[in-house]
Order: structure tokens, then C-alpha cells, then sequence
């Protein structure tokens, strides 16, 4: 067993883990808000993984510095993309929770095994 | 002057803006919506058919948007599969735009009229930039463009029922999109390009030593476009979903909302990937195993149903195996077949939820036990009824048939002949839940009894205009608005036109597959 | 919400967090943050206010303002797309560190910015609508 290698892609562990966590929370919680919670851990999980990918050891953020041109950046772009992941998240939890007020006018609970009817 | 390479992008930003003028629009002048959105919709229709003109007789199309090269910026790119995908979102979204003019009012409210045309609009444009995007993580962007677009669709019907759907729909799709999106991440960490034919030609060079990530990476697209394009174990959101919509919002779900991530997925899987890649690993046996199961099941649950609507909607889980049954054997003839059963599903399905949105606007009736006398009362509705139907079954002379036999050639060349065994159980378990329908509307002796104790009582007060109405065994029009009939004769058309002369479409299909393998 | 401490801290508040909205969206090409943070810090402060004071407004100024938000959202999409349209060789290059220099990006970001801000205000305001 090589310890050595969970310790250097620990990250990447903690992603996966918390991914399989927040798939856990969605399809076994029964209120509604614990699971766009749920949701919302799933998500971060991939902003997580993303953003390790785009890291070296020993870069600086990519910001150009007149002082120092060959420094070391870290890759900007698989944070960019997580911005566009953070928007899409955002929307989806507005439309969610939306979508929960609606039900509670409804039936006046957020517990979902007094209403889901549906098979 | 706009040269053709701009068209497709100018598609979907034209579509997008449409789509956010509808409820400012609505505001003012609610009436105006429907016309505008159809006019854009139909716009777009002909845009499209000057693009599969142009791709058909040269070059595919290659559109760097903004004018950065492709490695950096974000690449558009229209092949043939990708010029007919387009032709088909966009004109089938037109018939059904015109079938919305008094089917929404019907059976929705009337404050939601123009958030259900900005909702439609999205799907498009999502739709649309799904299917000739080339960028990877571009795909992630539309899928959840066409999610929450989709979702919107189920909840504007503001039902308990469609609320509850949409919320499930909303959650188990933002999971699908999560694990597709960890499939990106995978394939990043391994190429480090986002742009598919970068991808394709570093992951030639690299793929023996990143055996377990493409492994991973390739589990992640199937689990995650399995779940949005719901491949049979992972299906319980569509029923749900689509049963409880508004019959057209149900018909462009069903119909095209379905495909065009089955149409990623095919991207990803050949272009990405590469078929070596595909037939080394064992995804390819996974499909194959869980579209048969989809093929057998979806028929299945389909067969115990009662509600209509909820019959068509599992229905749809068993044609979504057809198709990736034809990704699954991986032959020429089998992808060739897969491609077809898109656009022939897409006509057959959109066809069957219209006339169950004509059944439900003249009589308001929901359940399959309910069809006595039908094919008198609504003879052209009925007619198109029949047509999707005996497609759906299969019968010769009808669009259906060329695709499954397609399918069977392709088990053949794949050296499964078993499988054809499947596809004729299939087709007979589709023909024990639609036949019944169409004998009852037909033939039904109940009925009959019922009528002439209607048609009696019916004597007695004869100024009664309704009771005459609901007279069966007479034969009568529709009652039916012209602007539903006309798509549902067009599209009834369409699919006889595809059984008898399927050359057209297959010309596109065959340009792509050659291509590709 | 009757916190005397809250109103208090909030009132003086509220021109900061306002400003250092505007300072993150004007920076966008310079510095981590841009026209989405800034748009976000935008809103989320105009939201604080409307929960510690209350609904100030009446129906029908709250509807132009749900009209308004729609507007704001279609033009700043419009000008995001601007930012595609244009191609990269006719806009200006840019210079470090200036702030000035970069021309449609920066108003692309303004438009993202309003874009978010009025996003956020459009889906309280039609959230409490419903409830």
C-alpha cells in the first residue's frame, strides 16, 4: 500500500469524497433543503477538483508582474471555467429553491414523504 | 453581408435574444408572444436548411467564434449529422410552437404564457449549441443551458404535480451534469485540451499510459449522459417529468430534448474517444446490456399504464434503448440505424403527444380505456394516432421499420444475432399497448352500445347540440383549432415519407459515418 | 427586522459595500473578480438592505423594478455577446496595470455586473411575489 500517494493527491480524495457525499445528501435526504444543500456540496466538490487540476507546486497566481516576467503561473483556465460552473450552480439553486416555495404553498411542508406521489 | 460560416453561431444568439424579449413582451402585449416566437423559430428553420445545403454540397463548416484559433478559443463546427440535428430541432420546435398557439392557453395559465416561450426559446438555443458546439466544456454550458430550460417547461404548468416533477427532474439532472462535468475534468487532466479533435489527437498518443483515467473518465460521460438522456436504470425522473408537462412541452422533452445529449454522448464516445478506445473497453458491453434491458423494460411498465400520456412517456424509455442499442454495436449499419431512430422517434413521438394534447383539448379525456367511437369523433387526429403508432410497432411502409431493420443488420455485422430476437419482442410488446388503443377507437363494440343509448336519449331532445356532438359511430370532422391539425398532419406525413423513402436523411447519416469510422 | 444594531451598522455599510462592488467590476481585466463578483456584491448589499429595512416600495414600483431587472439582463447579455462578436484582432490589446485601456471589455464587464445584480434582485422580488 502506498501511503506516499494518497498523501500527495490528497486533494483529489477529498474531492471524490465529498462528490460521493453530496450524491448521498440528494438521494437519501427527505427534506427538500438538505438536499439542494446536497446540491450544492456536489457541486463544490467539482470546483474543487477543477481548481487542483489548474495547480502547480510553487506557482504564483496569474497575474502579470512588470517585476518579475518569468515567474512561475499557476493555470488560469480551469479556474475560469469554475466561475462558469458557480453561475450555472447559482441559477440552479435560485430555480430549486424556487420551486420549494411553490411546493410549500402547496402543501404547507418541505418534507418530501408527505407529498411525493409520484412513482 | 453575413457569410454562411456565421449562420449557425448567428442561430443561437438570435434564438437567445428572442427567448429573453418574450417576458418584457409579455408584459405589454401578451398576444404578441406566440406570433414572435414562431416567426423567430421559423427564421431559424430556414437558416438551417441553407446551412445543410451548404454542408451537403462542400465542406463542413469550421467558425472560430471571435476569431481566436481553435486550441484557445471556442470552435463551432457543422458536419453533416450536426446540419440535419439542427434542420430537425429547429423544424419539429416549429410545428409545435404553432400546435402552442391554443393548446398553452388551454392548459395553462395565462400569466405564465411568455415564461413558457422563454423557456422553449432556451431549450432551442441550448439544443442547438449542443449539437455543433466542439468545445468540451462549451457542452457543460448548453446541457445546463437545455436542463434548466427543460425543467422550466415541466414546472410553467404550475400544477402540483408538474411542480414535484420539475423539482425531481431539477435535482437528478443537476447530478447527471455534476458526473458529466467530472468526466471533463478527467479528460483535461489527461489531454489538457478542451477542444474535441485536440483531444482526439493527443489522446492517440497518450493513451496507453493513462489506462484507468480514460477508464474513469469514459464511466463518468456514461453515468452522467445515461442519467440526462435517461437510459434505462436511470429513467425515474422521465415519466414523471414527462407525463406531468403540458402536452407540447411534453412533445419537444420527449421528442428532442432527449436526443440532442444522446447526440453529445455519440461525440464524446467517437469523436474524443475514438472507436478503438470504445470497443477496448467494456462501456461498449454496458450499453449494449442496459439498452436491451431498456428496450424490454420500458415496453414493460409502458404495457401497465393507464394514463396516456404516462404510456408515451415510458414508451420513450424503450426507443431511447433502440438508440443506443445502436451506439452499443458499434457497425456501420448499427450507428447508421441508431441516427435514424433519432429523427424517426422524434416525428413518431412528437406526432403521439400532439394528438394526446388534440384528445385532451376536444374531449378532455386522459386514460387509454376512454378511445370508445374515437376514430369517428376525430377521424384526422386518429389517423395521425394510427400512423405513429403502427411506426412505433414497426410495420413495414412506415418510418419505423427502416430504423429496426437497420438495427437488426447491425447485430448481424456484430456478429449478435440474438439481438434481433429482442427487437422483435420489443416491437410485439409495443404493439400489445398501442393496438388496444386503436381497436377501441376503431372497432369497440362498447362504445357502440354506449352511443346508441346516447344516440337515443339524444333523439329525444334534438336541440341538445352537445349530446349530438358527443354522438360516436357518426362520422364527423375534428373539433380541433386548424393550427393543431396542420402539425399533426405534416408530421403523420413525415413519417410515411420516411418509410417509403428514407434516402434523404440516410445521405446526411452516411456522410457523418463514413467520417467517423 | 427591528435589530437596532443591525440598522445602524448597515446604513453606514451599505456605501461601502456599494463602492467596493463598482471597485471589483471597474478592476475585472487587472485583478481576480470581475463583472460576476462585482455584480454579486452589488446585489447581495441592495438585498441586505431591502431585509433590514423592509419592503419600501409599493406593487406597482415593485413590478417596473422586476421589468427593469428583465431589461438590464437582456442588455447586459447583449453586451457580453459583444464581447464575442467583435474579433480579437480590431479590439484594443491593453495595457498592465492601467486602468482604462481596454475598451469593450470593460463595458462588457459593467454589463455582466448590472446583469447579475438585477438577476438576484429579480428573483427575490418574484420569489416573494409568489409566497
Amino acid at each position: 500500500m502506498n501511503l506516499e500517494l494518497l498523501f500527495v493527491n490528497f486533494p483529489y480524495f477529498v474531492a471524490i469524497i465529498l462528490f460521493s457525499l453530496g450524491t448521498l445528501i440528494v438521494l437519501t435526504q427527505t427534506n427538500l433543503i438538505k438536499k439542494v444543500i446536497g446540491i450544492n456540496i456536489l457541486q463544490s466538490a467539482i470546483f474543487l477538483f477543477f481548481i487542483i487540476l489548474g495547480d502547480i507546486q510553487g506557482g504564483v497566481p496569474p497575474i502579470y508582474d512588470p517585476n518579475f516576467p518569468d515567474a512561475l503561473y499557476v493555470n488560469p483556465l480551469p479556474s475560469t471555467l469554475m466561475l462558469t460552473g458557480i453561475v450555472v450552480s447559482f441559477s440552479v439553486t435560485a430555480f430549486a429553491l424556487a420551486l420549494i416555495v411553490k411546493l410549500y404553498l402547496f402543501y404547507g411542508t418541505i418534507c418530501a414523504p408527505n407529498f411525493m406521489k409520484l412513482k | 453581408m453575413v457569410s454562411v460560416l456565421e449562420l449557425p453561431f448567428l442561430c443561437i444568439i438570435g434564438t437567445l435574444v428572442a427567448a429573453f424579449c418574450m417576458p418584457v413582451l409579455a408584459r405589454w402585449k401578451r398576444n404578441f408572444c406566440a406570433p414572435l416566437a414562431t416567426i423567430v423559430t421559423g427564421a431559424v428553420f430556414i437558416t438551417t436548411i441553407i446551412i445543410a445545403y451548404h454542408v451537403m454540397h462542400g465542406e463542413p463548416i469550421r467558425y472560430a467564434v471571435s476569431g481566436w484559433a481553435p486550441p484557445w478559443g471556442i470552435e463551432i463546427v457543422v458536419e453533416s449529422l450536426s446540419s440535419m440535428m439542427l434542420m430537425l430541432l429547429s423544424g419539429i420546435s416549429f410545428l409545435i410552437l404553432i400546435f402552442s398557439f391554443p393548446a398553452i392557453k388551454h392548459e395553462m395559465e395565462h400569466k405564465v404564457i411568455g415564461w413558457y416561450y422563454t423557456a422553449f426559446l432556451l431549450t432551442l438555443a441550448g439544443m442547438m449549441g449542443l449539437v455543433i458546439s466542439n468545445d468540451i466544456f462549451n457542452f457543460y454550458v448548453f446541457i445546463e443551458v437545455t436542463g434548466l430550460g427543460a425543467c422550466s417547461l415541466v414546472a410553467a404548468k404550475g400544477t402540483r404535480q408538474a411542480t414535484e416533477a420539475a423539482l425531481k427532474y431539477l435535482l437528478l439532472a443537476t447530478i447527471g451534469s455534476g458526473f458529466i462535468l467530472f468526466g471533463i475534468g478527467f479528460l483535461y487532466m489527461i489531454t489538457g485540451h478542451l477542444n474535441l479533435t485536440f483531444i482526439a489527437q493527443e489522446l492517440a498518443l497518450v493513451k496507453d499510459s493513462y489506462p484507468f483515467l480514460i477508464w474513469t473518465s469514459l464511466s463518468f460521460f456514461t453515468v452522467g449522459f445515461g442519467v440526462k438522456a435517461a437510459l434505462f436504470p436511470l429513467h425515474l425522473w422521465l415519466p414523471d417529468a414527462h407525463s406531468s408537462a403540458a402536452s407540447p412541452s411534453s412533445a419537444v422533452l420527449s421528442s428532442l430534448v432527449v436526443k440532442v445529449y444522446i447526440i453529445a454522448f455519440l461525440k464524446i464516445l467517437l469523436i474524443a474517444f475514438g472507436l478503438e478506445i470504445f470497443h477496448e473497453t467494456f462501456i461498449r458491453h454496458l450499453i449494449l446490456v442496459l439498452s436491451i434491458i431498456a428496450m424490454l423494460a420500458g415496453s414493460f411498465f409502458a404495457f401497465v399504464q393507464i394514463e396516456l400520456k404516462r404510456r408515451l412517456a415510458y414508451s420513450t424509455v424503450a426507443q431511447v434503448g433502440y438508440i443506443f442499442l445502436g451506439i452499443g454495436l458499434g457497425t456501420p449499419w448499427g450507428l447508421a440505424a441508431g441516427m435514424l431512430h433519432i429523427v424517426v422517434h422524434a416525428f413518431m413521438k412528437t406526432c403521439l403527444f400532439l394528438t394526446a394534447g388534440a384528445f385532451y383539448y376536444q374531449t378532455g379525456i386522459k386514460k387509454v380505456n376512454q378511445f370508445a367511437g374515437m376514430g369517428y369523433k376525430m377521424p384526422i387526429t386518429m389517423g395521425a394516432f394510427t400512423i405513429a403508432a403502427f411506426s412505433m410497432v414497426g410495420i413495414p411502409l412506415f418510418g419505423g421499420f427502416i430504423s429496426k431493420y437497420g438495427l437488426a443488420l447491425g447485430s448481424l455485422e456484430a456478429d449478435l444475432p440474438l439481438i434481433i430476437l429482442v427487437i422483435i419482442i420489443s416491437g410485439l410488446l409495443n404493439a400489445t399497448y398501442y393496438f388496444p388503443i386503436i381497436g377501441q377507437a376503431y372497432f369497440s363494440q362498447d362504445g357502440e352500445e354506449h352511443s346508441h343509448g346516447h344516440s337515443s336519449h339524444a333523439e329525444d331532445n334534438r336541440n341538445n347540440a352537445h349530446a349530438e356532438h358527443e354522438t360516436p359511430g357518426k362520422f364527423q370532422i375534428d373539433q380541433v383549432p386548424l393550427s393543431m391539425l396542420v402539425p399533426i398532419v405534416i408530421l403523420a406525413l413525415g413519417i410515411i415519407y420516411l418509410g417509403i423513402s428514407p434516402g434523404i436523411v440516410l445521405d446526411f447519416i452516411n456522410k457523418t459515418v463514413v467520417a467517423l469510422l | 427586522m427591528h435589530d437596532y444594531v443591525t440598522r445602524v451598522v448597515f446604513r453606514y455599510m451599505l456605501l461601502f459595500v456599494l463602492l467596493y462592488g463598482v471597485y471589483v467590476i471597474m478592476h475585472g481585466h487587472l485583478s481576480p473578480g470581475g463583472g460576476f463578483s462585482g455584480g454579486m456584491i452589488i446585489g447581495l448589499g441592495l438585498l441586505l438592505y431591502i431585509l433590514i429595512f423592509g419592503q419600501l416600495w409599493n406593487d406597482s414600483f415593485r413590478q417596473m423594478i422586476i421589468d427593469a431587472a428583465i431589461i438590464f439582463v437582456g442588455i447586459g447579455g447583449i453586451l457580453e455577446v459583444s464581447k464575442f462578436l467583435i474579433p480579437h484582432e480590431h479590439g484594443p490589446i491593453g495595457v498592465t496595470g492601467t486602468l482604462f485601456s481596454v475598451g469593450i471589455i470593460s463595458v462588457a464587464n459593467f454589463g455582466i455586473g448590472v446583469l447579475v445584480a438585477s438577476t438576484i434582485l429579480g428573483i427575490y422580488y418574484m420569489i416573494s411575489e409568489e409566497a
